[in-house]
């Protein structure tokens, strides 16, 4: 059975192509660069692909959630810094998607269409894993919010349009009187900081901003005051298990490369010693238990059933699982992995592990899910008694 | 038993490690950044002694033993890997020479080794799928009153920066299971070409790169020990290698352990220190566990290489440990530490450096830049089997 329906097969085979011309042939030179491929959004415009989470009523391609996670594969394969960027963007589009009304959505995934990109702000400095700590504040002051704070290591961050904003409309309620903005970029006060120079994911930009006295209408308000929160851990749901997509991705290229590198290496020698082909096979069972994985979180997604506690565990699962192979990868090609573009997937591999909410955060999440008080397992003594 | 350092050891220990702070917390970003090997730091590694520890007191070094040997690397590796990972290269240069060359051998070359006049390295790998195999062997032919030898040697660390290369090629004709044969090549012999510096994800100070061979000729003074008698000096300086290389690691593992430590009890998440949560501590308490018991392998590799045994089994199992949680020590430590972790950007911290991501990629370059991962397995396995069929 064909688990990819025509349609995502053409989709996927779309995405490879793209990421064939576009992006695996620049991906070394902006990983050591550092600097924005902003070249990739012009190559983007034909395929409309930032447009893929943007139901089709807003004229965005309208993707399911398992065809977007086939895409973010395909370009995690490419390079995991350019998909962070796509990654991205889309996280900022679902706050608006959970939370905005028809207007806002409107406006929000206007300048979208044209593949501009959107950031989403959250973290700051005191208030990393622990989001509650933020001392970003919104007052409310005629017809709108005074905006006031910084933020930290947003993705995006110096080349979006638009952002959706993190702010306390209530300093005394705490994580119940965060409040979530939309806020345009081109606001007088919005003052774009330093880029981070990163370990890995080094073409993806993040940068440190400051909010100045930032006065956004209430049309930019998104739900009610006091809905910040939880617009955000609904929001980082669904990004969770698209960072997952694409460290699948990321290992299976260190998988291929790693294949490619021991044909070359020993042509006359189709089957490596043991130990090697057991460690290639280690790395196969990973990504390909990860991928299901995913696959199954975004089926979830797809049919309207709860999925946080999937979300969680596929975020872990597949960063954690690309950190391992690609380690392994550069490792089994030794002074070659070492000295070859391979090492950029383990520095890529490695921050995957923080962004997007630590891994030690999801276990956090997940642990809770599997100490929940309901009944998960039949009491021994009364199995088969019926 | 008795797991204490000497008195001795201890003092060089004290020294190595003052000497890391005073000279090479300063530079280790700087060089990471730019790879270009400040002179005052070479002339001061010399004016310490530190190129002469495994020269024989004889020819003019410090004669100390290895013990000493690995307490300096893994002292440097806390500070800058990279100048750690040069020296270790010279010093097993100086060690061939010491303990194979010839009188006239050890008279010309271990005093100026012996003083970083000259800067050692070895060129053993090679791209075939083992060595005397490949296209681009390096292969030497006799002559008369010499050797030719033309070829390539693969990842040479100090490639361009040493004076004199022990470089091993295979006796044509080639032999069906090829020994190899030492030589020591003069940096500037005719047909001696430096390739181009390789990029490399770590260890960034120490230079990179391949050794080509275009027919060059050496006389038979050039030979160190016998003809076809280099199979066995390869043998052994791989295995004190993986010793130093695991030393290396340990260093880097510990200096990581403490900045993300230092890093835990200063962040405050949650209203409380993130080193009081319990998933922090674990992290923490892995890492160390690991650097512990590294280094008691390391320990006992070492006073048996003193002691003249057979040290090679003990190195084949620390190698095989630090590959199995080198890098592990690292992941870890960085994600203790979170988004600034990763961060390259801006000096941080009490040396003016940020260094956990700079170490991930020291870590890198220490584990990887070394034959093929399987080898010590093998090596164990005949140890402990009768057969032992690799």
């Amino acid at each position: 059975m064909d688990l990819e329906s025509p349609e995502q097969q053409a989709v996927r085979a779309a995405a490879r192509k793209f990421v064939a011309n576009n992006i695996i042939p620049r991906a070394d030179e902006f990983d050591k660069s550092g600097e924005f491929h902003e070249y990739l959004l012009e190559a983007a415009k034909a395929s409309k692909i930032f447009t893929m989470a943007i139901p089709t009523e807003y004229s965005g391609l309208g993707y399911d959630a398992r065809t977007q996670a086939l895409v973010l594969e395909e370009w995690g394969y490419g390079c995991a810094g350019m998909g962070t960027t796509l990654a991205a963007s889309i996280l900022s589009m679902e706050a608006v998607l959970i939370a905005g009304n028809d207007e806002q959505k409107r406006r929000y995934f206007a300048p979208m269409l044209n593949t501009e990109i959107g950031a989403f702000g959250l973290t700051e400095p005191d208030a990393g894993s622990d989001v509650g700590a933020g001392t970003t504040t919104a007052a409310r002051e005629g017809d709108g919010y005074r905006i006031n704070g910084a933020k930290c290591w947003i993705t995006n961050g110096g080349v979006a349009s638009v952002y959706v904003i993190f702010a306390l409309t209530d300093v005394l309620k705490g994580t119940k009187g965060l409040s979530a903005f939309i806020v345009e970029r081109d606001r007088s006060g919005f003052i774009i900081g330093d880029k981070e120079h990163k370990l890995g994911l080094r073409s993806s930009n993040t940068v440190y901003f400051e909010l100045k006295d930032v006065h956004v209408p209430v049309v930019n308000l998104l739900g009610h005051e006091g809905d910040g929160m939880k617009i955000a851990m609904k929001t980082l749901d669904t990004a969770r298990p698209a960072i997952a997509a694409l460290a699948v991705g990321l290992a299976q290229r260190c998988l291929d490369e790693c294949v490619e590198h021991l044909h070359r290496r020993f042509p006359h020698k189709p089957f490596p010693g043991q130990t090697l082909q057991f460690k290639l096979a280690d790395m196969q069972i990973q990504v390909d238990a990860a991928r299901q994985f995913v696959r199954h979180t975004m089926a979830l997604r797809d049919a309207g059933m709860p999925f946080a506690r999937e979300s969680a565990i596929s975020k872990t699962l597949c960063t954690d699982m690309a950190m391992t192979v690609s380690t392994q990868a550069v490792r089994l090609m030794g002074s070659y992995g070492y000295t070859s573009e391979l090492g950029k997937f383990m520095r890529d591999a490695k921050v995957m592990q923080i962004y997007e909410g630590t891994n030690q955060i999801q276990r956090l999440v997940i642990s809770r899910a599997v100490l929940a008080p309901t009944p998960k397992a039949v009491p021994l003594s009364s199995a088969g008694a019926s | 038993m008795n797991f204490d350092l000497t008195e001795t050891q201890q003092e060089a220990s004290q020294r190595a490690h003052m000497f890391a702070r005073t000279y090479l917390d300063g530079i280790a970003y700087d060089l990471d950044r730019c790879g270009v090997l400040p002179k005052a730091t070479l002339d001061a590694l010399a004016i310490h002694d530190f190129f002469g520890l495994l020269v024989p007191k004889a020819s003019g070094g410090v004669g100390a033993g290895f013990i000493n040997h690995i307490l300096v690397i893994e002292a440097f590796s806390r500070s800058c890997p990279a100048i750690a990972s040069i020296l270790n290269n010279h010093a097993l240069a100086v060690h061939a020479i010491a303990q194979w060359g010839s009188d006239a051998q050890k008279q010309h070359y271990l005093p100026s080794l012996a003083t970083g006049r000259r800067l050692g390295a070895l060129a053993i790998h090679e791209h075939g799928p083992s060595l005397g195999i490949g296209p681009d062997a390096l292969l030497a032919s006799c002559r008369d009153d010499g050797f030719t030898l033309t070829g390539t040697k693969a990842f040479v660390r100090n490639a361009g920066a040493a004076d004199l290369y022990v470089a091993f090629a295979t006796l044509e004709p080639v032999a069906k299971n090829p020994s190899l044969t030492a030589f020591l090549i003069d940096a500037h012999t005719p047909g001696l070409t430096i390739g181009p510096r390789l990029d490399t994800m770590g260890l960034k100070g120490c230079p990179v790169a391949h050794l080509i061979f275009e027919t060059v000729a050496v006389s038979r003074d050039a030979l160190l020990g016998i003809e076809s008698g280099g199979s066995a000096i390869v043998d052994r300086l791989l295995s004190l290698g993986s010793v130093a290389e695991a030393a290396q690691s340990v260093g880097i593992g510990r200096a990581a352990v403490k900045h993300a430590a230092d890093f835990a009890e200063k962040r405050v998440q949650f209203g409380q220190p993130i080193a009081t949560l319990q998933a922090i501590q674990t992290l923490l308490a892995e890492a160390a566990t690991d650097c512990h018991l590294a280094w008691l392998g390391i320990q006992r590799a070492s006073q048996l290489v003193e002691d003249g045994g057979a040290f090679e089994v003990d190195a084949a199992m620390v190698k095989t440990f630090v590959g199995r949680f080198g890098a592990k020590m690292l992941i870890d430590a960085i994600q203790v530490e979170g988004g600034l972790g990763i961060s390259e950007s801006k000096p941080f911290g009490v040396d003016g450096t940020m260094p956990l991501a700079r170490l991930f990629r020291d870590m890198a370059g220490t584990l990887l830049l070394d034959a093929p991962g399987d080898f010590p397995d093998t090596l164990i396995a005949k140890s402990i089997t009768c057969t032992g069929k690799p």
